[in-house]
């Protein structure tokens, strides 16, 4: 395709920043458990936190951490007592009352240390009280004031339970399929050109960007299966997003078998150019179009924002971007050696 | 060649028994250390698809070197 060879030479530094940076930038300091989760109002609890990716030890008497309602009712922990650098000891002395209409409710935790910046347990723990008493309830837990949070580590990936590490994935499955849909782009268009000029070379491109679309396809399929295993319980959820790109995969393995089908060169090379452009225009509707229709699994889909500041902060974007440059270019990077290996075969058979 | 195949299916029958005696050994080594291992595990499946094409090309291209030693 092109000589010059500085692409190949970018998608490989891309791709060791993707590796370095993607593997190396620790995860936002966490909070992975907290018990108890069920607290009676009137009454002292001790909760044990544990942390993740947490220096408790280096922050020491540093140390606050609220229970919070809705309303930015807050209570304070009277006091911490550190274990070690993942396990902290809160004790919170609970009014008789909650400043709240109804015997239930909810609140949150949040932690604030200088080393790890604040944390929230958003909604985690349940409140319950045997009698209603709105005014004196507000009354008790107006006493506390939440201030001066500190603002974390500047280099982390979020923290997010269910994903933690596997927010990593973001620069590994997901651009795959970036680099699948450029291939492929680049495929039916070269599918079009053959089609308007005959020139059996077109046609050769586009057979070997189907072909290393097809693996990245493949690649992010059973890459995706084993994330979802352990994000969401089941290799295959039959979610619509997974279900549709297999339906996609599918018409492009048929790609290769029409191809094989045809012994004439040119009516192979023909019928396989109009294929194309059909598993193309087919592509995306199945990956773009239906999965945001319905309830997916996959974020951007089934109404979420597609990357939103929750999946994707700008820490991520540092490494997200860059890795999907760096695989898509390594995607045509192994297009380019199948084709001119094709290219050798073809020469090599005529001559 | 026949060789060749033969000790491929046994480099992945074993490397599947390992997987399956990994996962009953202890189903929490996936899930250990925040599931870092779900991210290696989805590198080193990149990394044999594209080591599994490249054994494909480098079919090809002996194919190819064959029949220029033919020819000639």
């Amino acid at each position: 395709m092109i000589r010059q060879s500085w692409w190949k030479i970018l998608a490989v530094v891309l791709l060791v920043y993707t590796f370095t940076a993607g593997m190396l930038v620790p995860l936002k300091p966490g909070i992975a458990d907290v018990s108890p989760r069920a607290l009676q109002a009137g009454t002292d609890v001790e909760m044990t936190i544990t942390g993740y990716n947490s220096y408790y030890t280096k922050a020491k008497s540093d140390l606050r951490a609220w229970l919070k309602l809705k309303g930015d009712v807050v209570l304070k922990a009277t006091s911490i007592e550190v274990v070690d650098d993942r396990t902290l000891k809160l004790v919170f002395k609970l009014p008789a009352y909650l400043p709240s209409d109804s015997k239930d409710d909810v609140c949150s935790l949040i932690l604030d240390s200088p080393v790890d910046g604040a944390i929230v347990l958003p909604e985690g723990i349940a409140l319950t009280q045997d009698s209603v008493n709105l005014a004196e309830g507000s009354k008790l837990w107006s006493v506390d004031k939440m201030d001066q949070l500190n603002a974390g580590p500047e280099l982390t990936f979020p923290y997010r339970s269910v994903l933690y590490e596997t927010i990593r994935n973001q620069y590994f499955h997901v651009p795959l399929w970036f680099a699948m849909l450029f291939l492929f782009i680049f495929s039916v268009g070269f599918s079009i050109r053959y089609l308007r000029k005959f020139d059996p070379d077109a046609d050769q491109r586009a057979l070997a960007l189907t072909r290393a679309g097809f693996i990245f396809g493949l690649l992010g399929l059973v890459t995706g299966a084993i994330w979802a295993k352990f994000a969401w319980g089941a290799y295959w959820s039959w979610d619509v997003k997974q279900n549709m790109t297999a339906v996609a995969l599918l018409i492009y393995a048929a790609y290769f078998i029409l191809r094989g089908a045809f012994q004439d060169e040119e009516k192979k090379a023909r019928l396989a150019a109009v294929y194309n452009i059909f598993a193309f225009a087919a592509l995306i509707p199945l990956i773009f179009v239906i999965p945001r229709l319905t309830d997916s699994l996959h974020p951007g889909n089934g109404g979420n924002p597609a990357f939103g500041s929750d999946d994707l902060d700008n820490t991520m974007r540092m490494v997200f971007y860059p890795a999907g440059i760096g695989w898509t270019l390594l995607g045509f990077w192994i297009a380019a050696v199948s084709y001119r290996i094709d290219k050798l075969q073809n020469k090599l058979l005529d001559a | 060649m026949i060789r060749n195949r033969i000790s491929l299916v046994c480099i992945l029958t074993l490397l599947v028994q390992q997987m399956a005696f990994a996962q009953q050994a202890s189903g929490d080594f996936m899930r250990s250390i925040g599931r870092i291992y779900v991210v290696v595990a989805v590198i080193l499946i990149i990394f044999f698809g594209i080591v599994l094409f490249l054994i494909y090309l480098d079919r090809k291209l002996t194919k190819l070197e064959n029949q220029i030693k033919e020819n000639e």
